[in-house]
């Protein structure tokens, strides 16, 4: 159940920052034809985002302190000292912003640059902090798998 | 054929609401401002729960971990403030630009800010 959880976590995140990608690309060509859509992405987006936070924030508060544990007593503490502690709270930064898109996005954005202007800044950062956040997660990840591997293995696959 | 080539930001402005083009509605401006604070208190609350131990101890006690309290408090912070601040607008529409301006360099700042803070810590 652990493992389910674990990868759902990515998994919204990942979706939640191509819908803001999606958002981008919607908003680079704002019209009154895609403004359905666009707003589609943009409610996608906070769909997927809240949803990471909320299985990413079970996963971390039920079952992240072994694995801690076990980061800190092996070759790469920092995994867990910088990219955990930055990451478990630079995911409120997307959070936030995500759940301001749709009230952005619902705005008539064709013909309004200081609208589009603020969903390509929201979205934008959305998929900037997104990326961020999932490199930190592959190190978090990787620092586990360093602390378990035997001495000998490291490096020599 | 016909179809004209459309820049980003350079669009006429607004026929149908015959507002300027770089103008956002009140809650737009109201929310938008929330949330370039809130990215900002989120920062600030992260080195003070992080540099006091009493104020850490505090926000576990409250919903049995730091970070279900910081996240919770985050969005209030964005709801409240948000609702407080288009109210007081009275509907009065604000500058887009000017708003993603603010969201893009206390978004980058506020990020750079955690990042650099557990680097030197």
């Amino acid at each position: 159940m652990s493992e389910i959880i674990l990868f759902a976590h990515p998994t919204c995140g990942v979706l939640g920052i191509m819908s803001a990608l999606w958002v981008v690309v919607e908003t680079l060509n704002a019209s009154e034809a895609n403004a359905w859509r666009l707003r589609l992405a943009a409610f996608a987006c906070t769909v997927c985002i809240v949803l990471a936070w909320l299985i990413g924030g079970y996963w971390y508060v039920t079952f992240y302190a072994p694995e801690k544990a076990v980061i800190l007593k092996g070759p790469w503490p920092w995994a867990h000292d910088l990219f955990m502690e930055t990451k478990e709270h630079l995911f409120f930064i997307p959070l936030i912003l995500a759940l301001f898109l749709p009230i952005a996005a619902v705005q008539r954005l064709a013909g309004n640059q200081g609208a589009r202007a603020v969903v390509l800044a929201v979205a934008g950062l959305i998929v900037f902090n997104g990326l961020v956040i999932e490199g930190a997660g592959a190190v978090i990840s990787h620092g586990v798998k360093m602390a378990l591997m035997p001495a000998g293995q490291k490096g020599t696959e | 054929m016909g179809t004209a080539q459309r820049t980003p930001f350079a669009m006429a402005p607004d026929s149908a609401t015959g507002t300027s083009d770089t103008s956002v509605s009140a809650s737009v401006c109201g929310f938008g401002t929330a949330a370039a604070i809130t990215l900002v208190f989120n920062t600030v609350l992260a080195w003070a729960k992080d540099a006091w131990d009493p104020l850490n101890n505090f926000m576990a006690h409250l919903t049995g971990h730091h970070w279900i309290t910081h996240g919770i408090t985050d969005v209030a912070v964005f709801l409240v403030l948000g609702y407080v601040l288009t109210a007081r607008r009275g509907g009065q529409r604000g500058n887009g630009i000017r708003l993603a301006i603010a969201l893009v360099v206390c978004g980058l700042a506020a990020g750079a800010g955690l990042g650099f803070w557990f680097l030197i810590t």
